[in-house]
């Protein structure tokens, strides 16, 4: 009993061991730069458009570049949509970027996002739209920094729904089939 | 309370407190976070090459003029392999200190050798270099070359390698340019 105690012992050891290794091997590439946090949720009327919002929080301490950066070379941050035929998202609007220096350059300032960030858009029903939930896939097209180095441009893809109601109706009847061609990274 | 009962707390309290430390251990790094390049440590990726190994070997297209070159066919000089990007600030500071370094120390035997891991075109990444005056090497970076060195999950990355092909050092994000330079004297020193 005693030795098969032992073993069990060194067992969870070993394993802890292994998870640990595991842990920091994944750290550099590992890293966590932009989360998706939440998106609205869109009822929609053929025919007609709503407003939806989308909420990201870029990880401290790092930064991404605006929609519009000052240089020409660096990539500006861009969400793009997967859509089936029953939905259309336009008119998106990105906020204005913070003007920071950082310490690699003080001397310039770049137009980046920290902490939360919103980007709204307008949800359009066209008139022949079939009722039902819609699920649509995004993805988050953006190229981290930090202070002193910046990490390979990266696309984070998320998911959200749009409730397109009958005609005339406020509620929409659920059809959790119907989902947007996935995006492949 | 039953002594099996106790055993197993203690062995998920234990499991818990690995954990966490795994968690914390896998944060960037604090230089990350005050920026100070003094401070830069190098961040090994799983395929890092360590100190006092041999630089793995690559063969990559030159920019502009789209010809092979390989590492080997700077053996005998010490090298400067720095990994960049268009896209990357701190990558952009330290070109001109490269530039000053090439000039300098090319005499005695000091070859800088910019990977540039963009995935943009040629053209782009020349005019890029032209216009920052690079007056050495550029190579069109790879994602196979960018994995033989750990990964290159950030950027700049830079290697220096002794004229045997050593890696004598190395520096994740922007450096100081007498950390960079310390780094260049010490290659060209080494066997």
């Amino acid at each position: 009993m005693k030795l098969y105690r032992l073993f069990f012992v060194l067992g969870v050891f070993l394993l802890s061991g292994a998870l640990l290794c595991a842990q920091e091997s994944l750290a550099p590439q590992g890293r966590v730069f932009v989360d998706f946090v939440s998106a609205s949720k869109p009822v929609v009327s053929p025919g007609h458009s709503t407003p939806v919002q989308f909420t990201f929080h870029v990880e401290n301490p790092y930064h991404i570049n605006s929609s519009q950066p000052l240089v020409p070379e660096l990539i500006p941050t861009q969400i793009h949509f997967s859509l089936p035929g029953e939905v259309a998202i336009g008119r998106m609007q990105y906020p204005a970027g913070k003007l920071m220096s950082f310490p690699f350059d003080p001397s310039t300032k770049l137009s980046v996002y920290s902490g939360d960030l919103v980007i709204r858009g307008m949800v359009v029903a066209p008139a022949a739209a079939s009722a039902g939930t819609y699920t649509i896939h995004g993805e988050l097209k953006y190229q981290a920094c930090d202070n002193n180095a910046c990490y390979p441009p990266k696309k984070l893809p998320f998911t959200f729904n749009v409730n397109v109601g009958n005609k005339g109706k406020s509620t929409p009847k659920a059809r959790p089939t119907a989902t947007s061609p996935h995006i492949h990274n | 309370m039953n002594k099996n009962v106790i055993f197993i707390l203690c062995v998920v309290i234990g499991v818990t407190a690995l954990l966490l430390v795994g968690k914390r251990a896998s944060k960037p790094p604090d230089s990350a976070v005050n920026g100070s390049a003094q401070n830069a440590g190098p961040v090994h990726g799983p395929g890092d090459p360590a100190k006092g190994s041999v630089a793995p070997v690559f063969e990559l297209k030159s920019i502009p003029d789209n010809k092979d070159v390989q590492l080997a066919s700077f053996h005998g000089k010490a090298v400067l392999l720095n990994f960049w990007a268009t896209w990357c600030g701190p990558c952009k500071i330290e070109m001109p200190w490269l530039v000053d370094l090439q000039k300098k120390y090319g005499p005695q035997g000091l070859q800088i050798v910019g990977v540039a891991m963009d995935d943009t075109d040629n053209k782009e990444i020349a005019d890029f270099a032209h216009k920052m005056g690079v007056n050495y090497v550029v190579l069109k970076g790879t994602e196979k070359v960018g994995d033989l060195y750990g990964g290159v999950s950030g950027l700049p990355l830079t290697f220096y390698l002794d004229r045997s092909g050593k890696v004598v050092d190395e520096t994740m994000g922007l450096a100081s340019e007498s950390v960079i330079e310390d780094a260049v004297k010490k290659a060209l020193a080494g066997s």
